[in-house]
């Protein structure tokens, strides 16, 4: 069984395109979505092989939600759209395929027949995403885009991921590794990230161990593995 | 009786003299109502001119004179006030001492006051407000009779004997007063036919220019090319009554009506010099035959000899010439060359009116036909996509739902007129309503409240849907949940107001950076109802954004 993800703002093109793969194809659908937030959740937890994905979703859409994928946790990627051929050719290479809604179920069998070509290979996926230009963080029922040069520091714990800017603090479903690949933070401790534009004060303390302060007054600590890294950044 | 004569006779020769004067250009400023100071010296010249004639060809009889000097001093009080009267009067008298000396003092006496006294009728009747009666034969007759009355008695008081004064001014009384008085009434009779000849001359000018205005206003806005020209050029032949009539576009002739038709060809080059100057230099060139010739540079036989030629001007910017033509063998009337101004003048102001209407609807049109073609193929796409899910569990709302697109787009594409009632904005709205609801499910509730009264307002077509999917895109189709639109539409006073509202506050910058097409909107309102009418937005971040329009509510359907 092909374990598969839908994500799509529409409840009932999600139903469709469900409906129509089981018609067709022996594929279990692990987990469907309408918007990029949860999308990143349910992609981390349940760790589909394939993904058919949206383009146009609220506030991220599809090209965007790639970039927030870690690694490893990439699935192939099929786009799903009603109109945006145009901007799918720049992707075309780094995709396994496209669909056009409404979706003919003719091309999905087609498209289907690629996606096990590629998994009995066991090729790896490999999506040329964009620069991350944004922190999309839950916010109640809307969705908050941090600006990365804003942000002071991230710290993950038990409960998530943790966004601090100098006046607030916000939740992101994005994992410490994707938002340090992609925003040039600075990685100070296993559970820290920092953005050195902000670094005002390095503390260092016994056991090679150091304590950082931001422009707000915030601190952070840095870890013996990170301190030499920290330095070299700071020409030390 | 045979006095009578004589003096007639006299006068005659007075009037014949008066005639070919009354012919001449000095004789112009005479009927201008405020007299300049130059003017007043010419009158001045004239009717002492006349007392003296008058006063030359006297009749001697029995030792008294019998003569018409009188006429002149009465009509230039008459005519310029006893001012101008009386100093005619006394240049007459001071004739009579140089002629006939002392002797004659009762006759300078009766002269001057004659002066004095047309004065008084002049100030007599502009003080009742009866100045049209200066130039009044009538008036004239009244006032000469009254002065040789005067003289008369003047002669009676004055010269002794009274038995000698008496005897004298039996005989000559009675033929000096008729025939002076008539013979004033009959130059005055002659000075009004001129004076209302120019009066009408003028009216004439100005109904000639009036009907021109009046037959070309609105060929232009056909725009400037042959045709038009061509009746514009027919309508100037016309009324003109000049020789020959030619438009042109700055570069070859448009249209040509009149003589030399033959060689001045429709299509043909601007080639004479005079013309190319004319429009080079932005100025008019006035050829008028005598001092100046008009050279066509098409033909040596052509006939013409005078020409006016005036660049039409566009904001300054000459876009082509009107030119007037008359053959060698006519004059060019100076009226003609009045009006062939004024009429570039006036055309080329409608002209520039034109282009501005014309550049003010393009760009309201073509961003109308932007905005329809902006009509979204990913809504289509999707509508389609979310029907063909629907119809696996619900066929009776698939079906409803196709029949709202099509609806939709039947109102996309329909074109016809400009504005729309709200009623059927509104339904247009419904139609994508409806299909986004399907799409976005609970995400998305839709509220209206419309009063019944506005439904009928007039509002531009197309304008209400864009902006209530602008709330769905850029509003509500960015929130994770709980979206909602309220569309209201209420009369307030003279003006109805109907407002989109939706309850994400999302795309503040957007909108009143102006992205989304608001300002095209509002331009259109303004074009159609005025400045106090048009489009407001608010937008409270991450709260709510606000699209109000303003519209007359006295613009129904009924």
């Amino acid at each position: 069984m092909i374990r598969g993800m839908i994500v799509d703002d529409e409840l009932n093109a999600r139903e469709e395109l469900a409906t129509l793969l089981a018609d067709i194809s022996d594929i279990e659908i692990v987990a469907s979505c309408g918007n990029a937030i949860e999308a990143i959740k349910l992609i981390n937890k349940k760790q589909p092989q394939i993904l058919f994905l949206d383009i146009q979703m609220p506030v991220i859409d599809g090209f965007e939600l790639l970039s927030m994928i870690d690694e490893e946790s990439m699935p192939h990627v099929v786009f799903v759209t009603a109109f945006d051929q145009y901007a799918l050719k720049a992707f075309e290479e780094k995709t396994l395929d496209y669909l056009l809604k409404p979706i003919d179920p003719e091309r999905l069998q087609k498209t289907m027949a690629k996606i096990e070509a590629t998994l009995q290979k066991g090729s790896n996926s490999q999506h040329d995403s964009l620069q991350l230009s944004r922190i999309p963080c839950a916010r109640g029922h809307k969705i908050k885009l941090i600006d990365p040069q804003e942000v002071e520091l991230i710290h993950s714990d038990l409960t998530g991921v943790h966004v601090f800017t100098a006046e607030d603090k916000y939740f992101t479903e994005l994992t410490l590794k994707v938002l340090e690949q992609q925003l040039g933070l600075l990685r100070c401790h296993k559970q820290y990230l920092v953005n050195l534009q902000h670094v005002v004060e390095i503390t260092t303390l016994e056991n090679g161990l150091a304590e950082i302060k931001t422009r707000s007054g915030q601190q952070l600590p840095v870890s013996r593995r990170y301190l030499r890294s920290l330095k070299d950044a700071f020409h030390l | 009786m045979e006095l009578i004569l004589q003096l007639l006779q006299q006068l005659s020769i007075f009037l014949v003299i008066a005639y070919l004067f009354s012919k001449s250009p000095a004789f112009k400023p005479l009927t201008e109502k405020q007299l300049s100071a130059k003017n007043k010296l010419l009158l001045y010249f004239i009717f002492s001119g006349f007392s003296v004639l008058g006063a030359h060809f006297e009749l001697p009889i029995e030792g008294a004179i019998a003569n018409t000097g009188v006429i002149g001093a009465v009509l230039a009080g008459l005519v310029a006030g006893p001012l101008l009267g009386g100093v005619v009067g006394a240049t007459a008298a001071l004739h009579l001492f140089l002629l006939n000396g002392v002797a004659a003092q009762a006759y300078i006496l009766a002269t001057s006051v004659a002066g004095l006294l047309g004065g008084l009728a002049n100030i007599y009747l502009l003080l009742n407000n009866r100045s049209e009666q200066v130039f009044s034969p009538v008036v004239a007759f009244v006032a000469t009779l009254a002065a040789e009355a005067l003289q008369m008695l003047i002669l009676l008081l004055m010269k002794s004997p009274f038995s000698e004064a008496w005897a004298l001014v039996r005989v000559i009384a009675i033929p000096m007063v008729f025939a002076n008085a008539v013979g004033s009434a009959l130059f005055m009779s002659m000075m009004r036919d001129r004076k209302t000849m120019f009066d009408k001359v003028g009216a004439i000018f100005s109904a000639k220019a009036f009907n021109i205005a009046d037959r070309s206003l609105g060929i232009l806005s056909k725009g400037f090319n042959e045709t038009t020209a061509k009746q514009l050029a027919e309508i100037i032949y016309d009324e003109t009554g000049v020789g020959a009539v030619s438009i042109s576009d700055g570069k070859k002739i448009l249209a040509y009506i009149g003589v030399g038709a033959d060689h001045h060809l429709t299509g043909l080059k601007i080639t004479s010099p005079q013309t190319k100057a004319a429009i080079r230099d932005n100025k008019v060139i006035f050829a008028d035959g005598v001092n100046e010739i008009f050279r066509c540079a098409l033909s040596g036989n052509c006939p013409l000899g005078a020409a006016l030629i005036v660049p039409l001007r566009v904001d300054n910017e000459v876009v082509g010439t009107i030119k007037l033509y008359e053959p060698r063998n006519k004059l060019f009337l100076n009226l003609n060359k009045a009006l062939g101004e004024g009429l570039a003048k006036l055309l080329g102001e409608q002209l520039l009116r034109d282009r501005y209407k014309t550049q003010k609807s393009l760009l309201v049109n073509s961003e109308l036909k932007l905005i329809q073609a902006q009509v979204n193929p990913h809504f289509l796409f999707n509508a389609l996509n979310t029907i063909i899910a629907i119809v696996r569990k619900d066929a009776d709302q698939a079906r409803s739902l196709l029949l709202h697109l099509s609806k939709f787009f039947r109102k996309n594409l329909k074109r016809s007129g400009d504005l729309s009632s709200l009623k059927e904005e509104l339904e247009h709205v419904n139609s994508y309503l409806v299909i986004e609801k399907a799409r976005f499910a609970e995400q998305l509730q839709v509220v209206e409240e419309i009063d019944a009264e506005v439904l009928q307002i007039r509002i531009p077509t197309f304008t209400l849907q864009p902006i209530v999917e602008n709330a769905v895109k850029h509003g509500i189709s960015n929130l994770l949940k709980g979206g909602q639109i309220k569309i209201s539409a209420h009369r307030i006073g003279r003006q109805a107001k109907v407002v989109v509202e939706d309850n994400a506050g999302l795309f503040c910058d957007k909108i009143q950076s102006d992205g989304l097409g608001m300002n095209i909107v509002d331009k259109r309102i303004k074009n159609l109802y005025g400045n106090q009418f048009g489009v407001a937005t608010e937008c409270v971040r991450d709260q709510a954004t606000r699209v109000s329009l303003l519209l007359p509510y006295d613009e129904r359907e009924l």
